[in-house]
């Protein structure tokens, strides 16, 4: 049916091109080119903003001071700076704490999907735990508590708390995926003789994975970002190492800025990585 | 047909018993330790007054830190969701805007703050905020130079006065920090409408700001509600991050008496239980309401 949305010549493919009516011109001032130049035009404003805001209060910009923060090359050798070396102990953390959280998310999924009661109970008082406090509250009792009762290391103890924190949304990522499938699989597989682990094996986990992954790339990014956290506690990652440096030297706006930059680049890529997954995922 | 979380029809078995036993023993264990190895004594009694304490001198009870740190964070969090709200609602509408310049802002704005960690960005923002507008605005003394009158309604919705600044750069960062969520929301909330609606609306000679105005928003404000409810809770738990920069709320002064009395376990474990039921009994509230709506619209 023909309508304003729907112009007749469109519907045919093979029409004419002088009977399609011709493209309606953009006008200069709303066309690609020009509305990205205001962009840019309004961030340097801001940007001015700022500089002038800093300025009005006798800021004194060090920005040729922040490299060595970063990296030095002292005798032809890399030394990496405080910066990097937080960085690095951010990808370490937030490395083993994925790690462990897929595999409490996992074990969490398995107990509540499986009949037992108190299986069951156990997972969703864990996850309704996990998800109703703050994560700083649960940074403080995991390491002011936990840990200290049971003589965890520092960084281990903020590594299990992001894990366990974590872990909880893991898990409803896996149960949610498993649950998704359709019930006809499982009858289906039953009847050819499948069961239990061979049925998730060969039938469930396949569906399941591809519908879980987006999300769990969610959470590794989640991961990195909560990471900062351990901060709280003294570890020294990439936030703590930015604070020391400006406790130490007062340049607060370059060193944040280099440090939220140097998150940004982290998450972001990440971030590419989840949406190509999603992609690639899509249940179309 | 309801949703069955487990695959199984539940039932005792003996993994039940190795759970509890596992359970059982670690518990056991944990405040074995506590005892032993830490010679920890329990005394919640002297944690309690730290909520209320009995004035002598007004002669009635008067909230003490804790309770006051519980009503900042509740005060951060119903204001913070108004802000968030109304700066999600721009930023929503700006990333689904015609024309590029509102979509870039928009998705500039909302990359920029869900990519950066939380405590980063608190201590960020705070410390700009806190230098540069902060003492332009002045809002301390000129709230204290209010009359008493309006000090006293002043200090039901924001807090005593004296705190005010504290209160606002707090509420600030909040507010910002949840509105690239809400953001988010709000643009689900508008693109979930059917494109078949827009064009029912431009058949029948709406402007394009009629439509938005009358057919969209309405429907789509219905959908972002459950999500904001989420957000709510979500922001209750997030007003513990700007502890970190010594605003007064719940953390804050929970660590404040923490270092005072040295109740490590009572203090965390207590404010650990007032997060844990505030946001639990909202979380199953909007749950009952969603559920009640959804029966009622059909």
């Amino acid at each position: 049916m023909a309508s304003r949305a729907n112009p007749p010549e469109a519907m045919n493919v093979n029409s004419d091109a002088r009977s399609r009516p011709p493209p309606r011109a953009i006008a200069w001032h709303r066309s690609t080119w020009f509305e990205t130049i205001q962009f840019a035009v309004l961030m340097t404003l801001l940007l001015l903003l700022i500089l002038k805001g800093a300025n009005s209060m006798g800021y004194q910009w060090k920005w040729d001071k922040v490299p060595q923060y970063i990296y030095r090359v002292i005798d032809g050798e890399l030394i990496w700076g405080p910066l990097m070396k937080g960085l690095f102990v951010t990808l370490d953390i937030a490395w083993w704490a994925g790690l462990i959280a897929m595999a409490i998310g996992l074990v969490a999924a398995l107990l509540r999907l499986s009949g037992s009661i108190v299986g069951s109970a156990i997972s969703w008082s864990y996850v309704e735990l996990i998800r109703n406090t703050p994560i700083l509250v649960q940074m403080l009792i995991f390491y002011f508590i936990i840990a200290a009762v049971l003589g965890i290391p520092r960084q281990w103890a903020g590594i299990l708390c992001l894990a366990f924190y974590e872990g909880a949304f893991t898990a409803e990522i896996i149960r949610g995926g498993i649950v998704a499938v359709r019930k006809g699989q499982r009858e289906a597989a039953q009847s050819l003789g499948f069961s239990g682990f061979y049925m998730y094996r060969d039938i469930i986990l396949p569906q399941a994975v591809p519908l879980m992954l987006p999300p769990l790339g969610g959470i590794i990014v989640n991961l990195v970002k909560h990471s900062s956290i351990v901060s709280v506690i003294a570890v020294f990652d990439l936030t703590t190492q930015a604070r020391t440096v400006v406790s130490d030297t007062f340049m607060a706006f370059e060193i944040w800025l280099t440090a939220a930059a140097m998150y940004l680049v982290l998450t972001i890529t990440l971030s590419i990585g989840v949406a190509w997954l999603e992609r690639r995922y899509r249940t179309a | 047909m309801s949703a069955r979380t487990s695959t199984v029809r539940p039932r005792w078995t003996w993994l039940d018993a190795a759970l509890i036993a596992v359970v059982v023993i670690f518990f056991g264990f944990l405040f074995w330790r506590a005892g032993s190895v830490f010679s920890y004594k329990w005394n919640w009694s002297s944690v309690l007054p730290f909520i209320y304490r009995f004035d002598a001198d007004a002669g009635k009870w008067v909230p003490n830190l804790l309770m006051e740190g519980l009503l900042t964070t509740i005060r951060l969090a119903l204001w913070g969701i108004l802000f968030a709200g109304v700066i999600g609602i721009v930023m929503g509408l700006a990333r689904t805007s015609k024309r590029l310049f509102f979509r870039l802002i928009g998705t500039f704005y909302v990359m920029l703050i869900r990519n950066i960690p939380p405590v980063v960005f608190v201590f960020v923002f705070v410390f700009f905020i806190a230098s540069q507008i902060m003492p332009t605005l002045a809002l301390g003394d000129r709230v204290q130079a209010l009359p008493p009158q309006a000090q006293q309604w002043i200090s039901v919705f924001f807090g005593s006065p004296k705190l005010i600044d504290n209160f606002l750069l707090g509420l600030i960062a909040l507010s910002v920090f949840s509105g690239a969520y809400v953001t988010e929301i709000v643009r689900a909330g508008i693109e979930s409408v059917p494109r078949s609606q827009i064009e029912a609306g431009d058949s029948l000679g709406f402007s394009k700001r009629d439509v938005m105005r009358f057919v969209v928003l309405p429907q789509a404000m219905r959908n972002v509600l459950p999500p904001m409810a989420g957000q709510l809770i979500q922001l209750i738990k997030d007003s513990s991050l700007v502890s970190l920069v010594s605003i007064q709320e719940l953390t804050f002064m929970a660590q404040d008496v923490q270092v005072s009395t040295q109740r490590v376990f009572e203090v965390f474990v207590l404010i650990a239980a007032i997060y844990f039921v505030i946001c639990f009994s909202l979380s199953q509230l909007f749950g009952y309401l969603e559920r009640r709506y959804a029966r009622a619209s059909r």
